[in-house]
């Protein structure tokens, strides 16, 4: 007797393709999309669909995460100074206190945890989709994201001419790090600009990326490496604590404006 | 009518020294910085009242958060130069106004931090009133000597600005204190963790919380009275509580540990303390 039961290709492929289509149909229009699936992202995302708010994550990678799964010189050990321990709790992740207020533990652990969380919650998930622009309403409101699949990006444009579909939302989270890949789409339009990094007191760099998480511009919040970006810290080393409390801050401005609309 | 006559007529002197609160922190012991004061100008009222950001108006709210948002000085080598503000920049000075935003991070330019002080305080900063604002922003000026901005831990003027944060950040730590830095930052091309030079040099420089942040504070209140009455608030030597500090090790000589005034303003002070007149 087989181990698993009887089904056709046609049904898994079916099953692939109604699936996905049934999100994408969903999530065409939706109150948050999310670019970038690190630390601070999946943390934004976590907390949004845990207060009830429609929300896609836009991954340009096959897998979530971003630099969350690694510490420091390729090493399994990331380190969260406190109070971001309180996230790792909230999370289920088990830690060690490395020195007061400093604690350790491992990366595939912690972000497999964090990954795990933002889908229970009910995020929805876009891997292998890049961020192409932005979709601008009245007084260039950011109201969505034009997308493309990331292996149409990797070939010429000459012989892939695949043209990208857009996705609306009432508010954008750009969280790709340090490119700040929607507030520079907005920059080459002339919307915004970026001062530039080391305009800000360099050593409190790690909480004024937190404190300055939150909108950048109408419809666009910005959260984690791309607050530094945004607004001129300071690059700074895996600092993975303040990468889940600027997602969270993120989250509650985004919450916060919903409520208000 | 004779010209002393006329010059007692419009003599002004000092009723009254206000010092406003700091935005949130609570480290500075206030009632000492008033004591202090009060042990020099005896016959001056002295208040401590809230900050001039507290109970602002809603109309006044937007105004005074784009003001805060254009006066962040980004580029630090050249003089000031306001430049309309990024929505987020506007969005923090909002939440950092309603208490919402922990404060830091931000240097802002001294000068126009007066200027917005001046236009909050309105008739309520006559020349009789001394008004020392503490806050807890940086801030920084430029200086035309060697072509850039410094933070400061005070900005005497009218008001004068005490930066609580600048108390720390604004002198120099040791040379080795930089030179560490330096090589860390280069060999890992990412800023060097605060916490573990600040383990290295423990000792050589004021941290926040210490008692002798307070002490920093009456010295500078001192300064920004003195600056008030003559315009011209500096001593140069080292172990005067009027000594302008530019080095971390500069200012824990003349503010911490009991330093007291060279004889030169042991002898203004006792004379501007029993008769605080604006000499300028």
């Amino acid at each position: 007797m087989p181990i698993f039961e009887k089904s056709s290709e046609s049904s898994v492929t079916r099953a692939i393709i109604s699936q996905f289509a049934k999100d994408m149909d969903e999530y065409a229009e939706t109150d948050v999309i999310v670019i970038g699936g690190g630390p601070s992202g999946l943390m934004a995302a976590r907390d949004l669909a845990l207060n009830g708010v429609k929300v896609l994550v836009v991954e340009r990678n096959n897998y979530l995460g971003g630099g969350f799964w690694i510490g420091g010189f390729l090493m399994n050990t990331i380190t969260v100074r406190a109070p971001g321990q309180k996230i790792l709790d909230e999370l289920g992740v088990k830690y060690k206190m490395y020195e007061k207020g400093l604690y350790m533990t491992p990366g595939p652990l912690a972000c497999s945890k964090l990954i795990a969380s933002a889908c229970e919650a009910g995020v929805s998930i876009l891997n292998m989709a890049s961020f192409d622009d932005v979709v601008l309403r009245e007084k260039n409101r950011v109201a969505g994201a034009v997308i493309n699949w990331t292996p149409v990006g990797a070939l010429p444009r000459q012989i892939t001419c695949v043209d990208p579909v857009a996705l609306e939302s009432k508010l954008v989270i750009d969280a790709t790090g340090h490119d700040a890949m929607v507030v520079k789409k907005l920059e080459e339009r002339g919307l915004i600009k970026t001062p530039g990094f080391g305009a800000m007191w360099i050593e409190k760099s790690e909480d004024a990326v937190v404190e300055h998480s939150g909108f950048c511009h109408p419809g666009l919040i910005v959260t984690g490496m791309a607050v530094s970006t945004t607004f001129g810290l300071p690059r700074m080393g895996p600092t993975f604590g303040s990468m889940l409390l600027s997602g969270r801050r993120g989250a509650d401005v985004a919450i916060k404006h919903l409520k208000k609309k | 009518m004779s010209r002393s006559s006329t010059s007692r007529r419009s003599e002004t002197r000092l009723r009254e020294i206000e010092i406003r609160s700091p935005e949130c922190s609570n480290e500075i012991e206030t009632a000492e910085v008033v004591d202090f004061l009060e042990s020099i100008f005896k016959g001056v009222r002295i208040a401590v009242k809230p900050t001039p950001f507290s109970k602002l108006r809603d109309s006044q709210l937007e105004r005074v958060a784009l003001y805060l948002a254009s006066s962040r000085v980004k580029d630090i080598s050249r003089p000031f130069a306001a430049v309309e503000p990024m929505y987020g920049e506007m969005e923090y000075e909002i939440r950092g106004l309603e208490g919402e935003a922990r404060l830091g991070g931000i240097v802002y330019d001294g000068r126009r931090l007066e200027e917005l002080f001046i236009d909050l305080l309105g008739t309520r900063n006559p020349l009789e009133k001394t008004t020392i604002v503490m806050t807890d922003r940086l801030m920084s000026t430029y200086s035309s000597d060697d072509l850039r901005h410094h933070l400061r831990t005070v900005v005497l003027g009218f008001p004068s600005i005490m930066s609580i944060p600048g108390f720390v950040e604004a002198p120099a730590k040791p040379r080795s204190y930089y030179l560490i830095k330096q090589r860390l930052e280069s060999s890992t091309g990412l800023a060097a963790d605060p916490e573990v030079l600040k383990r290295h040099f423990k000792g050589m420089f004021l941290e926040r919380g210490a008692p002798g942040m307070t002490e920093v504070a009456k010295g500078l209140a001192l300064q920004a009275v003195v600056h008030h009455l003559t315009l011209n608030p500096f001593c140069p030597n080292r172990k005067c509580r009027l000594f302008n500090a530019h080095w971390q090790e500069e200012l824990m000589t003349s503010q911490v540990g009991s330093p007291g005034l060279c004889a030169n303003h042991s002898k203004l002070l006792r004379q501007l303390g029993r008769d605080p007149v604006l000499s300028w």
